[in-house]
């Protein structure tokens, strides 16, 4: 499994770059991806958002549907893809340390 | 005894065992268990006597071994010519040997038969084009894909995907309540743009009813929202049903033969109900296959057709275009170089090259062709399931090549995909190779350079409320 390094800490990842193990997802991980996404500034929006994935996957094993993540939120969808360009399914999964979703995404 | 192993030859059926696959993040047990996974050959064997009919015996028998299928395969080209990824020996070494052996073969046969249907064939159908004979490599895999499921032998991503369409009758977990949810969700947030805007749900009689991939709920809802924007500007009579919307099929592609009938049934359900008098499928292109040319099969319609006339994407905007329901503003055409990614599914599946350069004469000013296009185009590089499968991404991004090479050539900076798994296969390849190019469906495209008309438009004193 490849490895990347940021801070000082090394982190193993899958094929598509997302974390290898939900409980390896520490802060320098959120500091990583926000480089890897080109995101300029983490806001507590951008926070927000990476809580409310991170709740919901513990719950249900699974990334939320966005109507779920607009609606805990409040953001509107425009908002979350300001916050995350790449979109909620690809750049916030990533950064929340959630698994890259099944299926077509 | 119920079957408590991740990797199994039983489907999943239920949301327990749905979550339990899911919880394996990449399926790293999934794929350790699949090495103790037992064949049962005498199944095997019963399962290929009852269901391979005489068109894939006479392939398997009648192939001259001329080799004239070897460049017709983006993989072969992509993988620096090797032998081992001629089409005809793909099939050969794995069906064909599978037959002669009349089913006995052993565990580690099947996990590189699984690897070979998997990695090494998108079920593109191009080979079929060039060889003399007409042998289509891409069927003979779609059916070697269901013989490797019966077994247990599919790639973990592809058991889930089958096992959500089983649970949830959408290749995600997405129920009706939260795809209406999300529908009117969209209507709310888009109406501020486009007041009046409708997504309206089960009504009866409509001119057409619309379906969708399931990611369009779950991750990408804005896809819908812009469906719903361009039917609005159109003028259509339209509708979604509340049930069998989800007109994609990952167990085709996962090679589960029963769920690809219960999904198409749900959709073809939702027609009877709701009489639309045609149906328009989303921009995808394996959802058309699996709907319109595959799944009166599945169904078992003795027509071979869907129960209502279907039109891809594509086709409605055409005709949009074409009878002016939509009109272009000529100053807001794409000026700069833009080239088509032609979907495999329905460009050699269905003949749909004339109506995308129909749409881009409409679209661009400066529309570039890859070479080869329409129906000699290749696949995108990730067909097939391919993208979706973690444990090949290797062999997907090598195969992805081939495609960025064919965009680089023709100078253009933007590619026009109208199929998500082009469009996800294309963002790959940026993101891998880093070339500099942009990627869009037409939707969005659509309705940046679509010309409003006056009773459509926001009007000031809205705007200023």
């Amino acid at each position: 499994m490849p490895e990347v390094e940021f801070q000082g800490k090394t982190f193993k990842v899958d094929e598509d770059g997302f974390i290898d193990d939900y409980n390896n997802w520490s802060q320098e991980w959120v500091q990583f991806v926000k480089k890897e996404e080109g995101i300029e500034e983490l806001t507590d929006e951008h926070n927000k958002v990476i809580d409310v994935l991170r709740e919901y996957y513990e719950k249900n094993g699974i990334a939320p549907m966005v109507r779920v993540l607009s609606k805990v939120t409040g953001f509107k969808l425009k908002h979350i893809y300001e916050l995350f360009p790449s979109g909620p399914g690809k750049g916030a999964c990533k950064m929340a340390g959630l698994p890259k979703p099944t299926g077509c995404v | 005894m119920a079957d408590v192993t991740l990797c199994n030859k039983t489907p999943i059926n239920t949301k327990e065992e749905l979550y339990a696959l899911l919880n394996d993040k990449s399926g790293k047990q999934y794929y350790q268990q699949m090495k103790e996974l037992e064949v049962d050959g005498d199944a095997l064997w019963a399962t290929i006597r009852k269901s391979m009919k005489s068109r894939l015996k006479t392939w398997l028998e009648i192939c001259a071994h001329c080799g004239m299928c070897a460049d017709s395969c983006f993989l072969y080209l992509a993988n620096d010519k090797d032998p081992k990824q001629v089409p005809s020996y793909k099939i050969q070494s794995t069906l064909g040997e599978i037959v002669k052996k009349k089913g006995q073969v052993d565990n580690e046969f099947m996990r590189h038969v699984m690897d070979v249907a998997w990695s090494k064939c998108t079920c593109c159908n191009r080979c079929g084009m060039y060889c003399p004979f007409g042998i289509d490599m891409g069927i003979m895999f779609s059916y070697l894909r269901g013989l490797c499921f019966t077994q247990g032998f599919v790639p973990w991503e592809m058991k889930i995907g089958s096992g959500m369409h089983r649970v949830f009758r959408a290749q995600m977990d997405v129920t009706t309540e939260d795809w209406v949810d999300t529908c009117e969700w969209m209507c709310e947030e888009y109406e501020e743009d486009w007041p009046g805007l409708e997504i309206p749900v089960d009504k009866e009689d409509a001119d057409i009813i619309y379906t969708v991939n399931a990611r369009e709920p779950k991750h990408y809802p804005e896809d819908l929202a812009e469906a719903a924007v361009l039917f609005h500007l159109a003028g259509e009579n339209w509708t979604v049903p509340s049930e069998g919307w989800e007109e994609t099929s990952l167990a085709m592609f996962a090679g589960d033969w029963e769920g690809c009938k219960l999904q198409v049934e749900s959709v073809y359900d939702a027609i009877t109900r709701l009489r639309p008098k045609r149906m328009v499928v989303t921009e995808c292109g394996h959802a058309y296959r699996a709907t319109v040319i595959e799944g009166p099969y599945w169904a078992g319609r003795k027509s071979g057709q869907p129960p209502v006339e279907t039109l891809h994407y594509v086709e409605w905007v055409a005709e949009a275009l074409r009878t002016g329901k939509i009109k272009i503003d000529p100053a807001k055409k794409i000026k700069e170089p833009v080239t088509y990614q032609d979907s495999c599914n329905y460009i050699r599946n269905a003949g749909l090259g004339d109506i995308a350069r129909e749409i881009m004469s409409y679209m661009a000013e400066d529309f570039r062709e890859m070479k080869p296009s329409r129906e000699h185009n290749f696949c995108c590089g990730g067909g097939g399931g391919f993208n979706g499968i973690g444990y090949y991404r290797e062999q997907r991004n090598k195969g992805l090549i081939v495609k960025r090479d064919q965009i680089l050539e023709t100078g253009a900076k933007l590619v026009i995909t109208p199929c998500h798994n082009c469009w996800d296969a294309i963002r790959d390849l940026e993101e891998v190779f880093k070339v500099g190019i942009r990627w869009s469906f037409l939707k969005p495209l659509l309705i940046e350079m679509a010309i409003v008309p006056e009773h459509l438009k926001v009007r000031e004193e809205e705007e200023e409320a």
